[in-house]
């Protein structure tokens, strides 16, 4: 089961696609995707259904949260209401430590993204202040990378034992799909993925040229 | 000539274009915008603001995606057009724009484009989106 772990709709501030396109275009393009998480920047959003989405287009639809710490943008998958109140969403100085442990202590999984990336990503800031303990899974291939950031990614995942991830990152319709996660179980919730993530039966994608 | 609305679908690409933003068309378009700042037209002048080099003004490249739109379907109107400028595409360069239809809408006849311009490298510099009636 393939699912594209990583994206933004309208909801995010710099995000310029709806769902609907997202699902029309997976499907025109015959893109090889099951599902797609939304990952909106800096909040969770509670208010959009997308069930009648999936059921049209056969697809899952996940939601999910990017929030932003002072080690770079983190991925949170099966965000409920208790990690809601756990931390400010809108921060942008989130202490990464806390996310890991308030996530993990909620029953959510938190992961450092494009952790490759200049100032917004975990390897400029492991490179000044040293490694954070917590952190197990990290996005080692991101759709929207530019040259050397993935490789930086694999390698930090290498030399830490992280297990990595892949998504597109995407912002705009086209972009989804770049890359992907590949696992070996089915996924139908983010309860599902949420376990899947805590174990290793699963590997990160490219379809990048 | 106007492309007809019907010879449209989700999925076309519009025909990628490499525009020319050498310094010498750069320096053209900011003397005409009233633009003349060195982060533009100036390599060095840009270096010492910090940047890699002197970069295309954000309204040169939301011009450079308009000319990609009408370049396929002559006579068009762009609705609106919104862009993001994720990074800098730098004078000298060579940047690719390209253009794909994401959305048709067979009521109003509008469709919708994801415009990007993108390195040598394949990086994405600008990415934005456009609503067009033809």
């Amino acid at each position: 089961m393939i699912l594209d772990l990583h994206n933004h709709s309208i909801k995010s501030d710099d995000g310029r696609a709806r769902v609907e396109n997202y699902c029309q275009w997976i499907r025109k393009r015959e893109l090889p995707l099951d599902g797609l998480v939304l990952t909106e920047h800096r909040q969770f959003d509670t208010e959009s259904d997308y069930r009648k989405l999936e059921d049209t287009y056969g697809l899952l639809i996940l939601k999910a949260s990017e929030v932003e710490t002072d080690y770079g943008h983190v991925l949170v998958f099966g965000v409920n209401e208790d990690l809601q109140n756990a931390f400010d969403f809108t921060r942008v100085d989130l202490p990464l430590d806390l996310v890991l442990r308030e996530a993990r202590r909620c029953g959510a999984v938190a992961a450092p993204c494009h952790p490759g990336r200049i100032n917004v990503g975990l390897c400029a800031h492991y490179g000044e202040r040293g490694a954070v303990e917590g952190v197990e899974l990290i996005e080692t291939l991101n759709g929207g990378s530019r040259s050397g950031e993935d490789d930086r990614a694999l390698e930090l995942a290498k030399d830490h034992g992280y297990r990595g991830f892949g998504g597109s990152d995407a912002h705009i319709v086209s972009h989804i799909g770049r890359c992907a996660t590949r696992f070996d179980d089915e996924i139908a919730s983010m309860d599902d993925l949420v376990q899947a993530l805590r174990g290793e039966r699963f590997e990160a994608i490219s379809w990048k040229s | 000539m106007t492309r007809a609305f019907a010879s449209v679908e989700l999925g076309d690409d519009l025909p990628e274009v490499q525009p020319d933003v050498s310094m010498e068309n750069v320096r053209l378009f900011c003397a005409s915008a009233r633009m003349p700042f060195g982060r533009f037209t100036d390599h060095e002048k840009a270096r010492a603001e910090g940047l890699p080099g002197a970069i295309v003004p954000g309204i040169m490249s939301q011009a450079l995606l308009s000319a990609l739109v009408h370049r396929w379907s002559p006579g068009c109107r762009i609705e609106n057009m919104d862009t993001i400028f994720r990074a800098p595409v730098l004078v000298d360069s060579k940047p690719t724009c390209r253009g794909v239809v994401t959305n048709t809408d067979p009521e109003s006849e509008t469709i919708e484009l994801d415009l990007t311009i993108v390195n040598e490298a394949g990086e994405t510099r600008v990415v934005g989106t456009a609503q067009v009636r033809l």
